[in-house]
This record gives structure tokens, C-alpha cells and sequence, in this order.
């Protein structure tokens, strides 16, 4: 079998006497579309910081494209495309900009980036913007090149972590058909975080994440299946004995 | 150590700065303000008159003030860029925090070097100082050392503050003490021996102390040109530059530092 894009061993990390993840075994395959689904202050943030090597874990240990995220740290962020929950574009530069300082940093040649960021501009439909500061763009449009600027380097494996908070249910929509046609163009693992039951649904597999614990792993239909229940929402609460929906420490 | 990244991150604060009307505007207007209502009002109780115009005194503490204003509060941008998100992007590229560090630097050494020669070549001219092609070169000199050091400084400031909203202790704690104990306005040597003590630890005293060999080195025998050795100048400000780097680099890296002052709002 090949190496897991994502595999987690007892992974854990407290923030001082708070225990944000306690004991994460998971693993990931390759080219798989991930759902990581659990409520606000669950941990799923803390997990993707931790897999993305921006925090040393308290415990445990962790590979992301075969890469230790503690010893192999560079590696691993060059494997990798992380969105952020929120944007962390430039306000002040245009959006040609951004994906610029972007390669730069990724260390892209120009003839690599250039043609690579006319691509991106025209899959995510920002080829009109280019030129127009990020200040100007809609909340839906930012979030596109947040994902555009995320996969600029053509990572193995990218991290969604809550991809369409802030945003308009017809923004989300048309982000989503985006992002399946991505994947099914790119055959990309995907990691995604969501408390949103439907953003789940269509996960190759699904975990469930409850304060800072794994309470189920499967398939939505597996899930459901075992839990005698009809919708994953039903899964949460038949898991952790309360419902998904209701606001736990965020 | 990425030198794409180093580029990209100096290009982007070029970017910004062009970008930023009021702030060009009033890094090349304060200077002129300076000199003429606090130079009117220190002109009227300044001794050496009868050796030195006042306002030509002035001249390298005010270049000395354009690097500091320019090149430390470019580097003290950081604390915006994590406000903004920004630095998140930074931290989750695949470049260690030195390069991220270098290239915060190396930015603000070049948006103070270029604040500081477009005000010194109206300044020069305006007080009527010509310090002939030597102490032209040593100006340059001592204005890049000095947005080197400053910058660094910057740096390091804001890998320690938490956010933006102290600003405004930076500016009353770091840079109006610095600025009054640089000799920016007035000899140091006259200074009380705890003050002057103080002086060797301050980055931007160094700076016009080499400003002040450059330009005023006609007035030395008088005491109006520079009052330490130039080798202990340069020393001091690469000794600053390099402490700065190497700290902010330091910081940067540290987990609880950056990282997770960039992440803190979060679970």
C-alpha cells in the first residue's frame, strides 16, 4: 500500500492547562476528499495547524505526504496548500499581486508562475479582476483566490479549514461546484473542515470530531448505517450525545 | 535561505509604500516641519550660534529622524500584516522565519535609505550644506547602516508587541526617547552621565553621530560635528543590525511568539 497523504498517531496539543486535541489516530489516502466535521472549539482548527506544521504537537506525531511535520517541516509546507478560515490576502494589492508574492515566496520561477497563475485566474474566474485591488472583490471572489493562491504550488494534499464561513448561501454554492470540479480535474487530497452537515455529505469519508476527540470515522453511509440513523447530523448526536448545531466552547 | 522569497517579500513593502499617498507624503513633509518651527524655537536657545547656524546643525539629526520614522515603523508593519491575516500566508511558506526576517529588513532598509536621500537632497540644499563627494558617500553609508539597524529594531518590536493598538507605546517609550537621546537636536556630551550612558544603547545615536562626521566636519573643533569615533559608529550599528536580525529571527520562529499571537483569536 502507499504512504497515507495524511496519517496521525495519538496526535494531541494542549494551549497551557486546555486540552484543544487529545489523541488524533487517523489516516488519509491518497487522492482522497476528507470531511473533518465537528462544532466550533472542537479542534479542527488545531488539527490543521498541527498537520500544516504552524504548532509543535503537545503528543503524538504526524506524516503529511510522507513528510514528519516536526522534523521534516519545510517539506511538509512545500506539499502542502493550507486556505485559512479567514482571508490572508493583501487587501492593498491588486490579485495578480497576491498570487505573485505568493509564488515568490513558494520560491516558483517566473516562467513556472506565470503561466501557472493565467490558469488559475481563468478555472476560478478572476481573469477579468487581475488587475482590480482584493479590497474591491466580493467575499466570494477573495475566498476563490484564497483556494487559487492555495493550489498556485501545486501541492499533494490541501487543507480547507472552513472554506465557506462568512458567506453567502449563493456564494457558497457556486464555491462548492468550484471546488468539486477541482478535485475531480486535479484528483487532489483534499482535507476540509466544516460544521456544516451538507459540506460532509459528499466526503469520500468523514470524521467526526467532538472536544477535541474522534468520535467516528467513516463513510456518510457507513456512518449512518451504524449509528441506525438517517442524516449526519443525527450521527453527531448519536455519537456524543448532543447536537451538532449547538454552540460547545467558541 | 530563499532569495525568490527575500525579493518578493521587499517588493511587496515597495508595493505598499508607493501605494500609500499619506504616508509618503508625510514622511517627506515631517522633516520640513521639524525644521522649521522646532528649529525657530531651539534656534533662539542654542549656544553655539556664533559657530553654527542652527538649522545646518540640525540637518543630519533630521536625516537621522527620516530613517527612523522610515525604516523602523516599515518594519513595525509586521504587527499589520499579522492583524490582516497576511503573516499567516508568510508563516505557512515553505521559507524559514530568518528569510522572513531578512526580508522585513531588507524592506525597510530600502523604503528609509530612499526617504531619507529624497529629503536629504532637498535638505542639503535648503540649509545650505555641501559636504563635497567624501561626506557624501559617508552620509549614504551612515543613512543605509542606519535603516539596517532600525529596521532590525522594528522587527524585533514587533515580534514582542501583540497588536496594533500599542503602536502609540512604541512611539512615546522607543521613539521619541531615542530620538531626544541621539543627538538629533543637541550635542549629547552635555547630557547628565546616566543620560549619556543611555546613548550608547541607542541604535539611532550611532547613525547621526556618522551623519554628523559626513556633514559636519568643519564644525568638529567647535563640538558641533560627531562626538564618537566613527569606527565605534559603524560598530554600534552593525552591532544593532545584527543582535535585531538575529532576536526578530529568534522570535519569529518561536511558536508562542508569532505563530500563535497570528492564530490567537482562535480555539
Amino acid at each position: 500500500m502507499t504512504a497515507a497523504a495524511i496519517e496521525a498517531r495519538g496526535l494531541g496539543k494542549d494551549f497551557g492547562s486546555i486540552r484543544a486535541l487529545d489523541h488524533l489516530d487517523l489516516e488519509v489516502r491518497e487522492g482522497e476528499f476528507f470531511g473533518f466535521l465537528g462544532p466550533n472549539g472542537a479542534g479542527k482548527t488545531t488539527t490543521v495547524h498541527l498537520l500544516a506544521t504552524l504548532l509543535r504537537p503537545t503528543r503524538g506525531a504526524a506524516r503529511v505526504a510522507g513528510y514528519d511535520v516536526v522534523r521534516d517541516d519545510l517539506q511538509t509546507r512545500r506539499s502542502i496548500g493550507l486556505v485559512f478560515q479567514e482571508t490572508t490576502l493583501d487587501r492593498d494589492l491588486t490579485v495578480e499581486e497576491n498570487l505573485r508574492f505568493a509564488a515568490r515566496l513558494w520560491n516558483l520561477p517566473g516562467r513556472v508562475a506565470a503561466p501557472r497563475i493565467a490558469e488559475l485566474l481563468g478555472q476560478f474566474g478572476l481573469l477579468e479582476r487581475r488587475r482590480d485591488r482584493v479590497r474591491a472583490l466580493s467575499g466570494g471572489m477573495r475566498r476563490a483566490l484564497d483556494i487559487a493562491r492555495g493550489m498556485l504550488h501545486e501541492p499533494r494534499v490541501l487543507f480547507l479549514d472552513e472554506p465557506t464561513a462568512g458567506l453567502d448561501p449563493r456564494a457558497r454554492r457556486s464555491l462548492w461546484e468550484l471546488l468539486q470540479r477541482l478535485r475531480a480535474a486535479s484528483g487532489l487530497t483534499v482535507f476540509l473542515t466544516t460544521h456544516y452537515v451538507e459540506e460532509a455529505e459528499p466526503c469520500d469519508r468523514v470524521a467526526v470530531l467532538d472536544r477535541g476527540r474522534l468520535a467516528a470515522l467513516g463513510t456518510p453511509a457507513e456512518l449512518k448505517r451504524a449509528a441506525g440513523v438517517q442524516s449526519l447530523e443525527d450521527v453527531f448526536l448519536a455519537r456524543t450525545g448532543h447536537p451538532l448545531a449547538e454552540p460547545s466552547a467558541a | 535561505m530563499s532569495r525568490r522569497a527575500v525579493c518578493g517579500i521587499v517588493a511587496r513593502e515597495l508595493i505598499r509604500f508607493q501605494r500609500q499617498r499619506g504616508r509618503v507624503l508625510a514622511s517627506l513633509v515631517r522633516p520640513f516641519v521639524w525644521l522649521i518651527f522646532a528649529g525657530a524655537g531651539f534656534a533662539t536657545v542654542f549656544t553655539g550660534a556664533g559657530e553654527i547656524d542652527y538649522r545646518r546643525y540640525m540637518a543630519p539629526g533630521l536625516l537621522g529622524m527620516v530613517v527612523m520614522f522610515g525604516s523602523l515603523l516599515a518594519a513595525l508593519s509586521t504587527v499589520t500584516d499579522r492583524d490582516a491575516g497576511v503573516l499567516r500566508m508568510v508563516l505557512v511558506a515553505p521559507i524559514r522565519r530568518s528569510t522572513i526576517a531578512l526580508g522585513k529588513t531588507l524592506g525597510a532598509t530600502l523604503l528609509g535609505t530612499t526617504q531619507a536621500v529624497m529629503v536629504g537632497t532637498i535638505l542639503l540644499s535648503l540649509v545650505r550644506l555641501w559636504p563635497g563627494p567624501a561626506g557624501l558617500l559617508l552620509a549614504f553609508v551612515a543613512i543605509v547602516l542606519s535603516s539596517l539597524a532600525l529596521g532590525a529594531l522594528g522587527l524585533l518590536l514587533a515580534a514582542t508587541i501583540r497588536s496594533i493598538e500599542n503602536f502609540a507605546g512604541v512611539m512615546n517609550f522607543v521613539v521619541f526617547p531615542m530620538l531626544f537621546l541621539s543627538g538629533a537636536l543637541y550635542p549629547v556630551r552635555r547630557l547628565g552621565p546616566a543620560l549619556h550612558a543611555l546613548v550608547y544603547l541607542n541604535p539611532l545615536a550611532y547613525g547621526v553621530d556618522l551623519l554628523k562626521h559626513a556633514l559636519l566636519a568643519g564644525w568638529t573643533s567647535a563640538g558641533y560635528g560627531g562626538e564618537m569615533p566613527v569606527a565605534l559608529d559603524v560598530a554600534g550599528l552593525a552591532a544593532f543590525a545584527v543582535a535585531g536580525l538575529l532576536a526578530a529571527a529568534r522570535l519569529l520562529g518561536r511558536e508562542e511568539g508569532v505563530t500563535r499571537a497570528a492564530f490567537r483569536e482562535r480555539d
